[in-house]
């Protein structure tokens, strides 16, 4: 009887581990997701050499609010970006909710919303977004290291 | 042995229910206010957030100094709220006056709400600038608040399951009061 305790009490562990890895949900996309290159908001969806994560990474402005990732379907996220701003009024609620969705080998912005004051506007999001990699030169994706390659407002390194 | 064990398996069960089914006091809620407004007086932000409960919200009314601008209304998470906490860390002047104290129980003594008025003093930095140093503003903030909060049991720890916090604001000049730097 002893002799079984301990494999018993191994299975339990392990069978608990399995159990609470199988009823966890994610609580962020994984690398396979935000590895891949943002779409651009030309009606091509021309990619824009950088990744989802290069991306986010280069817009450090968003440090200052906390970030909470969502899923609301399969291949697709929603990252909510929330803060409290000082307006001349007093404090007011500022947040801006970003929906991805894989398409391909790419992601794309696919919805915004936004505190009222900001645009909630696809195209301009995009552009937004990637004004921060080209202003920092952050590396591209494999694609775009090629001489002469081209991306959605994509400017080559020199 | 046999017994010990059972014992030892019983309690280690049982703990968590008695987690469940703590009767409040008011003196256990009253403490626990204390305790929480030591928390902000020392503007620490692991502390202050440790006693909001996990789906803790926050519904400020806010006045503004200028009366003729309409008074803000904005909800918080727990998770926002933990981040603006840290942001207030950042205060190096800061005095919390609490003016008065109602705690009711609940029938069945779960939770509790709690009626408080508070007079909290700090520095007023014109929105829209980036102070170089904490000297850089001309203007006391005071902001007179009537909070009611719901006080609960989370874990068998009292914590606060939601605050609403109705909060006016009013400027004095900073030669008119005197803070200690902490």
């Amino acid at each position: 009887m002893r002799a079984l305790a301990g494999p018993a009490m191994l299975l339990v562990i392990v069978g608990g581990f399995a159990i609470s890895r199988m009823t966890s949900t994610e609580k962020a996309p994984s690398r396979e997701f935000t590895e891949l290159e943002l779409a651009g908001a030309d009606d091509d969806h021309t990619g824009s050499c950088y990744s989802l994560s290069t991306v986010l990474i280069a817009n450090r402005a968003y440090n200052n609010a906390s970030r909470t990732w969502t899923k609301p379907r399969d291949d697709a996220w929603t990252l909510l970006l929330d803060a409290v701003v000082q307006g001349h009024g007093g404090p007011v609620r500022w947040f801006q909710e970003f929906t991805f969705e894989k398409h391909a080998e790419q992601v794309r912005l696919v919805h915004v919303k936004a505190s009222e004051n900001l645009d909630s506007g696809l195209e301009h999001n995009i552009d937004e977004l990637l004004e921060a990699p080209k202003t920092l030169q952050s590396t591209p994706v494999d694609r775009c290291l090629a001489p002469g390659a081209t991306g959605y407002l994509f400017v080559p390194r020199r | 042995m046999r017994f010990t064990l059972f014992a030892a398996m019983l309690l280690v069960a049982c703990g968590p229910l008695t987690g469940c089914s703590r009767s409040l006091s008011t003196r256990d809620v009253g403490e626990f206010i204390d305790k929480a407004d030591d928390a902000a007086r020392k503007r620490f932000a692991p502390d202050i957030c440790a006693l909001r409960g996990k789906d803790f919200t926050l519904h400020v009314n806010f006045q503004g100094h200028e009366k003729r601008i309409a008074p803000t209304e904005l909800e918080m998470s727990r998770k926002l709220f933990c981040r603006e906490a840290g942001e207030f860390s950042k205060l190096q002047q800061y005095r919390l006056e609490r003016k008065s104290i109602d705690i009711r129980l609940a029938t069945d003594r779960k939770t509790a709400s709690v009626k408080a008025q508070y007079v909290e003093t700090m520095p007023y930095y014109e929105p829209g600038t980036v102070p170089q140093t904490p000297y850089d503003f001309f203007d006391w903030q005071i902001v007179e608040s009537l909070d009611e909060s719901v006080v609960g049991v989370e874990d068998g720890e009292l914590v606060f399951l939601s605050t609403r916090s109705d909060a006016s604001q009013t400027l004095v000049p900073k030669n008119q009061i005197t803070l200690p730097w902490d």
